[in-house]
């Protein structure tokens, strides 16, 4: 069964085309990478894909459920869950009040107005097991600015597995990482059950390589390519996006 | 059972938790022990001091926590405060009991139509709508003959609430008891409402609204229930404003007393929960000294204050005094290490 299908989905900001009749179907428990060079729209399709932005034309189906109008919030109790490509945690409360609130998020108790939020023993719990899994539970009372960058890094992917989601969707994780801290997130992805199906946007090819089962390349909001990570990296169209024409170049690393 | 350890072992150590709630119960002994040893005039001083503590209270809730800057908050203030001086005026009912709830669902009413409004727009565009909605109020009040005593702007003459139990008279100092037990009480739902998922949930929006909404919140829910609940804590803080100044006019519905919360919480400290109250401190009272001497330069000295608390206090006093108290108890507390 598939987790998501997108339906010739597109988007035009004023006159650009940032996204073009893009159609895919991802499978339940599939890890789809998708590259391209800066601005082929992988963003922008997260956007769609999420609820961010509405699509000029095009449908998006949630386990077989039309998702296309839905608000985000809508989406996340649906099971979707993203991270982003600049870091958006909160950064002037705790490291333990971030986890709360994005546990509290799917949950009814988001609306309760007088009872304490470190009252639900049950919430509690996931939490320290989500903060002592990142290594990040010895400092549950320190403000999140006060963490590293990729301590930062680390909580901003854990709180969006927080809501138990369905379906990932990973913008940039190792954005701005140093290679092992990009390893260390590479591994935690690795991690992940397959009955969660993940997306992931990443300029790092050692990560999305290392991750995904598929991949699909993005240029100028076209998919160019799409397949197994062994076939996208002898494709000749994805070679002579990222390093010129073949031949000419005098970069010959593969990616 | 597992559940209740975890519980404990998020809680702080008593010792700790004696230091954290130190500042309130200093706080409120002083609120209840120092008025009675002071003059009369000195009473209604403090009165007033914890009516605006409410209002700033309730300001810092859609401010400092959801982190909407509006400019229209006195027409929360004046709406529940003309509620019972139009029914004092006109129909002659001072029941406490009547005047309070009445003046909260007004209050809720008027933030509840306004919000709605005005959530469609942010920043900048929320301050400038929620301002044009506090003129519209002002205008109303100016205009409209069922909130005039015959002859002028307002309502004067008012009475102290009645509140139904034979043989009690108002004094000065009874009164000043009864506004500062509302007063804590509605302190107390504002704690609670700060440390409940939905205090975070505003929080959070503050910080980062684009990822609320990735995490399942309905962040313009969030915004408008606590726009209306803010309303509504404005609301009692202008009901008690009435029962306290006996008189209310357009003034108490205009920018002028809207900005007033806006500087206790921007001077006190916003986002805190202490910030409001001792921003309404330091003005009310320099309002009455300034009064005791040059009456007519209180809006240079509130002036003054303002900008001395934005360029030396920046953050907000509470913030300054936080620190102050955490680095004494790190010097002369730690004794146990």
């Amino acid at each position: 069964m598939e987790a998501l299908r997108v339906e010739n989905l597109s988007k035009d900001f004023g006159g650009v085309h940032a996204l073009s009749n893009v159609s895919f179907n991802v499978e339940i428990g599939e890890r789809l990478g998708i590259i391209g060079p800066n601005g082929a729209g992988k963003t922008t399709l997260f956007n769609l894909i999420n609820g961010q932005l509405p699509p000029t034309s095009g449908r998006v189906y949630f386990f077989g459920q039309d998702i296309t109008h839905l608000a985000t919030h809508s989406r996340a109790h649906l099971g979707q869950s993203r991270s982003f490509q600049l870091i958006s945690l909160f950064l002037n409360l705790s490291v333990l009040d971030n986890t709360l609130i994005a546990l509290h998020g799917t949950k009814r108790s988001r609306f309760q107005i007088l009872r304490p939020t470190n009252a639900y023993a049950d919430l509690v719990a996931k939490a320290q097991a989500i903060l002592t899994s990142i290594a990040l539970w010895e400092q549950k009372d320190e403000l999140v600015k006060n963490l590293s960058y990729g301590e930062q890094r680390r909580l901003e992917i854990a709180l969006t597995l927080a809501s138990e989601p369905k379906l990932l969707l990973l913008d940039e994780p190792s954005c701005g990482l140093t290679s092992a801290e990009a390893v260390e997130i590479s591994s935690m992805l690795n991690k992940f059950g397959r009955n969660i199906t993940v997306l992931l946007v990443a300029h790092d090819m050692d990560l999305v390589f290392g991750v995904a089962d598929r991949v699909m390349v993005l240029h100028y909001g076209k998919i160019i390519a799409d397949g197994k990570p062994e076939n996208i990296r002898i494709d000749p169209k994805v070679k002579e996006i990222y390093m010129g024409v073949e031949g000419n170049a005098s970069n010959t690393a593969t990616i | 059972m597992v559940t209740n350890k975890i519980i404990e072992a998020i809680r702080q150590p008593w010792q700790l938790q004696l230091i954290r709630f130190t500042p309130y119960f200093v706080g409120a002994l002083i609120l209840v022990i120092l008025p009675p040893l002071m003059p009369t005039y000195a009473q209604n001083t403090w009165t007033k001091f914890v009516i605006f503590a409410l209002f700033a209270s309730s300001y810092d809730l859609i401010y400092g926590h959801a982190g909407l800057l509006s400019l229209g908050h006195a027409a929360y203030f004046g709406a529940g405060g003309y509620t019972v001086a139009a029914m004092m005026l006109n129909y002659n009912i001072n029941s406490f009991w009547i005047g309070l709830p009445l003046g909260i669902i007004v209050a809720a009413i008027v933030s509840a139509g306004f919000g709605f409004l005005a959530l469609r727009v942010s920043g900048m565009y929320f301050l400038l709508v929620t301002f044009a909605f506090g003129e519209l109020l002002y205008a109303v009040t100016w205009n409209w003959l069922f909130l005039s005593s015959p002859g002028m702007q307002g309502i004067a003459g008012l009475p102290r609430p009645d509140l139904g139990i034979p043989g009690f008279s108002w004094t000065t100092l009874n009164f000043y008891y009864f506004i500062l037990i509302i007063f804590l009480l509605c302190f107390f739902l504002v704690y609670r409402i700060m440390n409940s998922p939905f205090g975070h949930a505003l929080r959070g929006i503050r910080e980062g609204e684009g990822r609320m909404q990735a995490l399942g919140y309905n962040t313009w829910l969030y915004k408008y229930i606590a726009f209306v609940l803010t309303g509504a804590f404005a609301g009692v803080a202008g009901v008690l404003f009435v029962y306290y100044n006996r008189f209310i006019s357009p003034v108490h519905v205009g920018v002028t007393t809207s900005f007033m919360p806006m500087i206790m919480v921007i001077i006190g400290g916003s986002g805190t929960l202490l910030g409001p109250v001792i921003g309404a401190l330091v003005i009310v009272f320099a309002e009455y000294f300034s009064s005791l001497f040059t009456p007519e330069r209180w809006p240079l000295i509130l002036g003054a204050i303002f900008v001395a608390a934005i360029m030396y206090a920046r953050g907000g006093i509470s913030i300054h005094l936080s620190q102050l108290w955490k680095r004494l108890n790190y010097r002369y507390g730690s004794t146990k290490s």
